[in-house]
């Protein structure tokens, strides 16, 4: 049996899986500057900081991403901001997943030794220093493969963008559906498309991993 | 701009009807899930190599697709194939395939982690594999894996809002048409966040309490 319909549709599919990817590409970049961000006010910050970082982990944890994009969609208006799906998609997801990639940084930098910080501080280091060149190059080869994961759950979840109306590999799958009555064939294809960018990655953040275990 | 409690209270029977039946998908599938994870993880760790191979593949498969595509395939497929599923049957059973896939990793782990001594020990005392599994190890590991447990389920949680994109009139969809109907958007998303909060906030009250309620082995 021949998938007719999906090798018909597969061209139109890819040119979704591009929004998708560069989608993906501007949440990730996004959300890992604001999970840094995040991260070092949540380890270095006063307590109000602290406190405040700790009430925007928890909304994130709680409340749906879906939820997220619809206030986006239907609650920006009203004050005035308007913004396109695809600048709004990527600024959700972004602030969202920067939670869980600053979740990420912050057990990295938290996991070194205390000995690193006394033996920095023992040469006389500026905390700045100290962090440019004892703990970010350490705590990144820790956080490598957790934020490959997370990427990985980003690219998953930008399939929602699709429900608020932007075009994307999700969207043109159901155009697809649409066309040509195959919704088996097509979904597969949708499906096949998205295990191949996350399997890869996966497959990416295993070797990262592997590769850590021979440095300790 | 001015938050109309009036208009939340006024509509609270509305909210109420997609709350139940949010809360009603999220049992299910924190149940299937849960149960069909255990089923997955006993594959994964088992001694032939064919349902080790199959879990795999199946863990792999459905963790790397997203769960909105896995649903509009049981949904859309379905309906044609000429034996349609409801949304909310195809909701279920996407959610519980793609969480029982984490879950059977979360029980795997927490298996693993059982030394192999308590094993033996078991063997020692002459209990049978299934003894040794369903007395010593299972117990252990269960309350060891709540903490992640818990994580995936409030996960699970947050999913069930993709149902609205396949026609059920869950918690969230109950909102969008709201705002559609009232144009009150502030205050329905301000509310349906709130719901969907405590729903998590009970499920990781609940993983503490469980976990200081079980800690009898440390």
């Amino acid at each position: 049996m021949i998938p007719q319909a999906l090798i018909r549709n597969f061209p139109y599919l890819l040119r979704g899986a591009e929004i998708t990817l560069l989608l993906s590409a501007a949440s990730v970049a996004l959300s890992t500057i604001v999970g840094m961000i995040v991260a070092l006010l949540h380890v270095f910050g006063v307590a109000p900081i602290r406190i405040a970082v700790e009430i925007y982990l928890y909304l994130v944890r709680g409340v749906p991403l879906l939820i997220l994009l619809f206030a986006m969609y239907y609650v920006l208006p009203y004050t005035g901001i308007d913004l396109d799906p695809l600048t709004g998609g990527i600024l959700v997801i972004g602030v969202y997943y920067g939670a869980f990639m600053s979740q990420v940084f912050r057990a990295a930098i938290l996991s070194l030794p205390q000995s690193q910080w006394d033996a920095a501080r023992s040469l006389g280091m500026r905390r700045l220093l100290m962090l440019q060149i004892v703990v970010f190059p350490q705590a990144f080869r820790i956080a490598a493969p957790p934020f490959v994961n997370t990427c990985m759950m980003l690219i998953k979840s930008t399939s929602l963008v699709s429900i608020i109306g932007l075009w994307e590999l999700t969207m043109a799958g159901r155009e697809a559906v649409e066309r040509s009555l195959a919704p088996f064939q097509i979904f597969a294809g949708v499906a096949l498309i998205y295990f191949c960018m996350c399997y890869s990655l996966a497959w990416y953040g295993r070797y990262l991993e592997k590769r850590m275990q021979y440095v300790h | 701009m001015p938050f109309d409690l009036n208009f939340v209270i006024r509509n609270l029977p509305i909210f109420g009807n997609g709350l139940v039946v949010t809360v009603e998908l999220s049992l299910l599938a924190i149940f299937f899930a849960m149960v069909w994870g255990l089923v997955v993880a006993f594959g994964r760790i088992a001694r032939s190599r064919l349902p080790r191979t199959l879990a795999s593949a199946y863990i792999e498969l459905v963790r790397d697709t997203p769960v909105l595509v896995q649903m509009y395939f049981i949904y859309f497929g379905f309906a044609m194939a000429g034996f349609g599923l409801s949304g909310f049957m195809s909701g279920l059973l996407a959610l519980s395939l793609q969480n029982g896939g984490y879950v059977a990793e979360i029980y795997r782990a927490g298996i693993e982690s059982i030394s192999v001594r308590q094993i033996e020990g078991g063997k020692a005392l002459g209990m049978s594999p299934w003894d040794v599994m369903s007395l010593v190890v299972l117990p252990q590991a269960l309350v060891r894996v709540i903490p992640p447990l818990a994580n995936q389920l409030i996960v699970l949680i947050k999913d069930t809002s993709l149902v609205s994109a396949i026609a059920v009139a869950d918690l969230t969809q109950t909102g969008k048409l709201l705002t559609e109907r009232t144009a009150a958007s502030y205050e329905v998303f301000l509310t349906v966040a709130v719901f969907y909060l405590a729903m998590t906030g009970i499920v990781s009250g609940l993983s503490r309490l469980a976990e200081r309620q079980f800690a009898i082995y440390h």
